[in-house]
This record gives C-alpha cells, structure tokens and sequence, in this order.
C-alpha cells in the first residue's frame, strides 16, 4: 500500500502540489485523473523519486521513500514517450534493469534469457527480442516499455500518460491488456491520464487531481454517479455546474432560480451539479407547471454515435452540455439559434454548499 | 525579380573562392614533387619524390638538413592524445554540471568559454612568466600541456552541451527506475548514447592541439612539439622538403577525418538497425 | 490538516526537496570544480601575471621583482611599439572587412542558393575542411603561390599582362593581409551561412509572393537576420587576428611588425618586462574589441 501523507511541492513561489493525501491500496488500478498542469506528472515523478517534495511523506508498505533516491525504490516507472534505450536491441532493452540493477542483479544467462523471454510473452512480443527498438511500431515500443519495467518485479508500477502517444484503435486495445495483464502480475498501477473515459475505464479506482491536492478518490461507477465536490464533477466531464445563492427554498443563479435537492438556510452559496443526460429540453411555452426552468440558446449539436452531445449556451454565458441517447430520445428537434427551455427534476441533482 | 543572373554569379564566386581556400595548398602539393636541384618554386625541374625521401632522411647527405620532426611528431602526438583525454573529460563533466541550474552559471560559462578566445601568444607569455617566477621547467608535458587544455577544453565544453541539450534525460530516469545506479545509467545508457558526441569532442581537441603553437612556444621548453618545430624553419630559407612535410602532415588530418567519419558511421549504422528501418519490419 | 501546515513550516529547511537540490547542486559544483580550477590557475593566474610582471623591473638578461613604471614609459615613448599598435589594429580593421566582404556572397550563396542539404553540406564542409589542416602549412603554401618566381606571378606572365614580376606581392604588408583573409574568413562564412540557413524559407516566398525584389529581400529579410552570425564571425576572427605573429613573421619579411610579433621578439631576448607592457596593451585592445562587439549583439536584441 502506498501512502501519500501532506505532499507539498512547489516551483518558485507556486504550488504545483499543495498538502496531497492519496493512498494506493495494493493489488489495485488506480487512475489518477486531472488537467495537463495539474501536477499528476510531478506527483509520479515524486514518488517515483525523480523529484522529492518540498513537505509531506510517501510511505510504501510501512518503509519511508522520500529521501530514498530514485533506483533503490523498486518503484516501475513507464513513460508517455517510452523512453526506450536507443542503442540497445528489444531484448536488451528488457534485460537492462535485471542485468544492471544494484541489488539482486541476475548474472545467470539462462535465467536472464528465461525471464526475459517470459516478460516479452506477456506483453504479446514474443520472438521480437532481437528487433531494434526503431523496427516496431508505437504499440510495441509500449508494450517493451512495460516488460522492461515489469521483469524486474516492481512493487508499484506507475504509468505516465501510457497511453497517449498512441492512435485511438490501439488506445482501446492496449486499455484491455494493461487491465489484464495488472489482474496477471497482482501488483497496483498507478495510471495518470487526463482523459475521463480512460480514467473510469481502467480504474478500479480513480482519482482526480485538482488544485494541487485529491478531490476525491472512488471506485469509478460511484465516482462518476456520485462526485463528490465541484472539482471532481467538473472532471468528469459529464456535469453541468450552476453556481448561486439560496433563496427562498431554491437557488438564485443567474440563469434563473433553481429547484434544490434538499432544504439549505437562505443566503448560503451553494453549486448545484446536474448530470448532461438529466436535464430535459422543452419548448420555451412547454415547461411541465411548477417546474423550475431556465432559458438557453442552442448552439450546435454533436452527433457521437449511440449519443448525442448538444450544447446551450445560458443568458449569462454560461455553457451548458445535454446528453440524449439514441435509444432514449427525450429532446425535441433543435433549431440552431432558437432559444429553450431548459429543466431538470431536483432529485437529479447534486447540491454543493460553498461558492464556486 | 533578378536572382536569375545572381545564383550563377554567386556560384561562379564561390567557386572561386574555393580556389583560393584551396589554391596554395594544391601548388604546395605540386611543387612538393620538386627534384632535388629545384627550389620552392616553378618551374619544376623534373617530377620526383626526392624531398619526400629526404623528409624521411633515406637520401644522402645534401646541403639541406633534414627537418627535424621525428622525434618532435611523436611528442606532438603524445602531447595531442594527453590533451584530448583531458579536455574531452573535464568537457564532459563541465557540460554535465550545467545540467543542473545553479548560481553563477553565466560567469563560470564565460570563464570557459575564454580560454579559446584568449590569444595564444597571451596566455603562453604569462604561463612563461609564471613558470619563471615559481620556479618550474617549462616542458611540453608540463606547462604547455596545460595551456592546450585551456585551448580545447571550451570547444569539448561547448561541444557536450550541445549534444546534451539534445539528449531527452527521460532514458536515464527510465535507467533509475529499473533499479540501476547513476553510476551504471552514466554507463551503460547516457555515455553510449552521447559516444557520437564525445567523439567530435575528441577530434576537436586532439586536431587543435596536434596543430597548436602559438600558445606551445614559449612554454614548450627545449623539446619541440611539430608545429614548432616547422615554425622553426620559416626565418630561414625554405626548401621543398617543408611542402613535402605540409602534405604528408595534411594526408594525416584527412585520415583523422575519414577514421572520425567511418566510426561515427559505424556506430550510426548500428544505432540505424535499431532506430531505422522501419520498412523492413 | 493540522499536522500538514507544521510539517510545510519545518519543510523548508530540510525536507527532501531541498536536500535532493543541495545534493544535485553539489554535485554539480563537483563536476564543474576541475575545470574551474584549472581555468583559474593556467588561465586567469597568466595573464594576471602578465600585468605583474608589466611593472618589475627590466635588466639586461632578467627581471626583478621591483615594481616600476620604467617599461611602460619605455613603450610608451617609443614610435616602433606604438607604430605596432597602430599596424596591429590597421591590419585587424582590413582583415576582419576583407574577411566579411570575401565570406559574405559564399555564404549567401551556400546558405540561400543551394536548395539541396547534401550539397550544402558538402560545401559548407569543403569551406571548414582548411580548418582541420595545419595552421602553419597554410600560411607557407602563400610563399610558392606570391614569391616573384610563384604561380601568380608565372600565370599573369603567361597570360602577358604584366611582364617583369611584381614584387609587392611577398614579402609585404599585402602577402600578410591575403594569408590571414584566407586562413580566417572560413570563421567568417561558418556562422553566418549557419544564419542564413536557418531563415524560414517561407518567410521568403511570402516577401516574393508580395512582389518583393531581391534587394528588399536581402536588405529587410537576409541581412537583419544574419547579423548575429556576422558579429560571431567578427568575434572569432578579431581575437585571433589580433593575437596574431606567425602569419607576418613567416609572409611580410619582417615588414610588418604586429603586437605578437613584440612579444615574440621581446621574449626571444628575455625582455620579458617588456613583453608583459606588450601583452598588456594587447589585452585591452581585445576586450575593447569584443566588449564592443557583444554590446553590439545585445543592442540588436533590445530593439
């Protein structure tokens, strides 16, 4: 299990990373989600020793490793651009931590090539050992990247944007086998990406990094249905936030007033989140009674498939996001410019007490 | 617009401008053919390779001495290995250094960077007199060693930061993260792959210093390095026997060239059977 | 949240971050120490030396440690050594012009021209290949090539157009002025080519598309952005020119006498007093010379 207790790392006067709590329990994907700047590069890098933090402990499995220096962490490290070794053949490039590690180095060539032979099966590389790493192609060069990291038996194995150097097809085939081959070896990846559907769909796990610290850490079903502050909704990418003030029983926002979920005391700043497939869409004169409603012009569509993505955009500006599935269809047909009435039932929404 | 008239008088400059980077030294190379009653210059009297054997003391005993470089070569040789050596490491290191962002870089660059652009007769002058005044012989292997150090070790210097600047430092975390130490990373990961650089880096410093003299003559001491001892023979008469020598010494630059080319070939190819080829896969 | 805010209060004096940066900051200092030193000690401390031993005292065969402006004065008051100054810096100016004048079209040519990389290449290393061969062999391939009897001579004798050799060709001020324009404008078409080179081609087409001539390209586009490499070149050669004896010593029949040259010849005759004042006076000329240039440099940066 890997601890991470008040990890603060700053760059000049700003901090990237701001008093982080985080644990990784073992046998676990975990994805950490959050925007490029968000400083989920620098957190791998600090556990994996690259960079140390400026406050706070990391402790794996009861042992402090900050401090440590990177190599004697026993911490895998796999990279967005590979970082495969240029000079050095597949095999080679899978043999070197085994061969040259500090402790524990395997000087038995029969062992070597074994293990090595064995890494390289389960990656699905089997017989490219004596290709050089510029024969193959952006999926393979992956896949020799985590069998380099995976022979030496690392007790965590972190993975920095695995899977952004690759096309979108192989994107989802690599997504399966990492899973798969993780349930193989028993060991907890920590895999850092900035996509939401890569987070929710590899994670047993996820967690999303913003402002410097975790906004919250769930198993990715309930994360998603359940997010529970403003920053984790705004992650998913699958939330639209209202911000206002409570009054009168509902909350005051600019778009207009707005049903609550649940009783709050008058004057408190409060944000309500309201899933992209639960607001409905009614003509401006078609609003059920008794509804609260808000009005927003429709921009454009985005036809998706099995969904449809439209977007609104609300009197103040604010940009609103509708999600219709096509086996469902619950909007009207949509004119370009036209304005609407937008609605959804409070019971749909999530309430959170705090200004934006 | 009127380039079609200056591309082709711009090239016809250039070729002559060719001609006059390399006019001399072709004329130096026919009249190097001169037989042995000719003097440094036209006409030749009769083609030979006279000046050549004389050069190598294989013809009998003429009113013109022999140019003493057989023993002064082997120091300059010495003396250009020692420094290269040298320079290439502290190079190296130097450039390593500036990888880490530290206070007082800009100074510490420029006090590098001096040493090549320092005039030769300068530094040779106060080594001279510092060797003077402390007591110590000046000596090839000594106090002019040091000097070539000065000279060659900026352009190893700027040589390595270059190569580094290019080199993405994610292969040596990589190297970190399987477990293997900074000493064995610098190894078998950053050296390998910055061996092309350190190289030109080498070749650098070993042809600066093979052919320095400037900053050699007064801190040399009385066994003379090549270059001084050719410099030697320009205040008296010259001979045939120094063009003979001139491209003797030139086919030698050239060889270090083509050695330098064919191993940065070598070691590209084997990199291009492993980063190349893609077609083949 | 408590014990985050006292654990970032201790952080700042020893955490592992500041650790890791003393440790990668010492160990930095470790691998940059050899290089210093040795600039310090075979650099610094010579020429400093040089301005020490500028004010000993000067006899016959030695020098003494008894401070004195006597050499100073001396130099000075002598028209030879001042004279020298004033070659030395008449023989810089023409050099590094006739080097720019020379190098300038080749580079051009090499650099805006030659549209294929490999034959640029070729070229630009058929112009650094010199540098590789010997300084010395260079500079006495001038003698065969301007003596009364060398192959200049001989082909313009040939061709009729003179019919008694000219001898201003060796032995002068002018063999000394051809040799170094040679030998240094390779530093002078190295850079600026580089420069040139490196113009976005683009930029080009879109000044041609606009109806630019050549000229307005090359006043408003080429020229403005090739000057850092003019002022590197200038840079190069003027260090080494100034600090320059051998190419006169061995083409101009001791006619021209350069700073180097005194030094040379002081030291041959253990003036070494004297050759200090020389080095000295050298020295500054130099830094005035590349302080100028890089406050040139700068300056184009700031507009």
């Amino acid at each position: 299990m890997l601890k991470l207790n008040g990890i603060t790392r700053r760059y000049g006067g700003t901090a990237a990373l701001d008093g982080l709590d985080f644990t990784v329990p073992d046998d676990t994907y975990v994805s950490l989600l959050g925007a490029s700047g968000s400083g989920k590069t620098t957190l791998l890098r600090l556990i994996a020793g690259f960079e140390e933090p400026d406050a706070g402990e990391i402790v794996l499995g009861g042992e402090r490793l900050d401090g440590k220096p990177p190599h004697r962490r026993d911490i895998g490290f796999v990279f967005q651009n590979f970082a495969l070794f240029p000079h050095l053949s597949v095999q080679e490039n899978v043999a070197f931590g085994l061969k040259h590690r500090e402790t524990g180095a395997i000087a038995s060539g029969s062992e070597l090539t074994d293990r090595v032979a064995a890494a390289l099966d389960l990656v699905g590389l089997t017989g490219f050992g004596h290709r050089g790493v510029g024969e193959i192609s952006g999926g393979q060069k992956q896949r020799v990247a985590l069998a380099r990291t995976l022979v030496t038996e690392p007790r965590l194995v972190l993975l920095d944007e695995p899977l952004g150097a690759l096309d979108a097809n192989l994107r989802a085939r690599m997504c399966d086998e990492l899973r798969a081959i993780r349930e193989r070896l028993k060991v907890s990846f920590l895999h850092v990406t900035g996509s939401e559907t890569e987070a929710l769909t590899m994670g047993d796990m996820v967690a999303v990094l913003a402002q410097g610290r975790i906004a919250q850490a769930a198993e990715s079903t309930m994360l998603f249905h359940q997010p529970q502050n403003p920053a984790a909704a705004r992650h998913l990418n699958a939330w639209n936030l209202l911000a206002g003030t409570v009054t009168g029983g509902a909350l005051q926002t600019p778009v207009g007033r707005l049903p609550l979920p649940r009783p709050l005391a008058d004057g408190t700043p409060a944000q309500l989140a309201v899933r992209f497939d639960q607001i409905d869409v009614a003509e401006p004169g078609a609003v059920p009674p008794g509804q609260d409603h808000f009005t927003a012009r429709y921009l454009t569509g985005e036809f998706n498939g099995p969904t449809t993505l439209s977007f609104f955009r609300a009197d103040d500006g604010e940009l609103i996001q509708v999600v219709d599935h096509m086996s469902n269809p619950r909007l009207p047909d949509l004119e370009e410019g036209k304005t609407y009435a937008l609605h959804f039932s409070p019971e749909a929404a999530l309430l959170y007490e705090g200004a934006a | 617009m009127n380039t079609g008239i200056l591309k082709p008088t711009l090239a016809i400059y250039a070729a002559i401008f060719l001609l006059f980077l390399y006019g001399p030294l072709i004329i130096l190379a026919i009249l190097s053919f001169q037989s042995q009653g000719g003097g440094p210059q036209f006409p030749i009297q009769e083609w030979s390779t006279y000046w050549y054997r004389h050069l190598f003391g294989v013809t009998e005993t003429s009113r013109v001495s022999q140019l003493p470089v057989g023993d002064a070569l082997v120091r300059s040789l010495i003396l250009a290995f020692m420094t290269t050596v040298v320079s290439t490491v502290l190079g190296t290191m130097s450039a390593e250094a500036f990888r880490t962002r530290f206070k007082g870089s800009g100074p510490v660059f420029y006090l590098i960077i001096l040493g090549m652009m320092v005039p030769g007769v300068l530094v040779g002058l106060g080594m001279a007199l510092l060797s003077n005044f402390a007591g110590i012989d000046r000596a090839w292997w000594g106090t002019a060693f040091v000097l070539h150090v000065v000279y060659t070790y900026p352009f190893a210097f700027l040589v390595m930061l270059a190569i580094f600047n290019r080199f993405d430092r994610s292969v040596e975390e990589a190297s970190l993260s399987l477990g293997v130490s900074p000493a064995q990373t610098f190894r078998r990961v950053t050296f390998p792959i910055l061996f092309p650089g350190v190289l030109s880096a080498m070749l650098f410093s070993f042809t600066l210093s093979y052919d320095e003299f400037s900053r050699t003559l007064f801190t040399v001491g009385r066994e003379l390095t090549l270059p001084l001892a050719i410099y030697g023979t320009f205040s008296v008469e010259i001979y045939p026997n120094i063009f003979a020598f001139g491209v003797l010494t030139t086919l030698f630059s050239f060889t270090l060239l083509v050695v330098y080319g064919l191993l940065m070939k070598r070691f590209t190819s084997r990199r291009a059977r492993f980063s190349g080829q893609e077609e083949a896969a | 949240m408590t014990s985050v805010t006292t654990d970032m209060a201790v952080a700042t004096k020893d955490s592992p971050a500041v650790k890791r940066e003393g440790r990668d900051r010492r160990r930095a200092f470790m691998l940059l120490a050899p290089g210093v030193v040795w600039m310090i000690l075979f650099m610094v401390l010579p020429m400093l030396m040089v301005i020490y031993v500028s004010f000993w005292t000067q006899t016959t065969f030695a020098v003494e440690p008894t401070l004195t402006t006597a050499s100073w004065e001396r130099f000075m008051s002598s028209t030879t050594y001042i004279s020298a100054i004033g070659t030395t810096l008449r023989i810089w100016v023409i050099v590094l012009l006739a080097t720019l004048v020379v190098g300038y079209p080749v580079a051009l040519f090499i650099g805006l021209f030659v549209k294929n990389r490999t034959v640029q290449t070729a070229l630009l290393v058929a112009c650094v290949i010199p540098f590789w061969t010997s300084f010395l062999i260079r500079v006495i391939a001038w003698r065969p090539m301007l003596g009364t009897e060398g192959a200049i001579n001989l082909i313009l004798m040939k061709l009729g157009i003179i019919d008694q050799p000219l001898t201003f060709l060796l032995f002068s001020e002018f063999s000394v002025l051809v040799g170094m324009t040679q030998i240094y404008c390779v530093f002078m078409v190295g850079p600026i080519t580089f420069m040139i080179a490196r113009i976005d081609e683009s930029m080009i087409e879109a000044a041609r598309d606009l109806g630019a001539s050549f000229w307005t390209i090359f006043r408003r586009i080429v020229l403005p952005l090739s000057m850092p490499g003019v002022i590197v070149g200038a840079i190069f050669v003027s260090v080494m020119v100034l600090g320059e004896f051998a190419t006169a010593a061995s083409l101009s029949g001791r006619k021209v006498n350069l700073l180097g040259n005194i030094i040379v010849s002081q030291v041959g005759s253990l003036k070494w007093a004297f050759a200090a004042v020389a080095g000295v006076v050298l020295t500054v000329i130099i830094t005035a010379v590349i302080t100028l240039a890089l406050r040139v440099v700068d300056l184009r940066k700031e507009m």
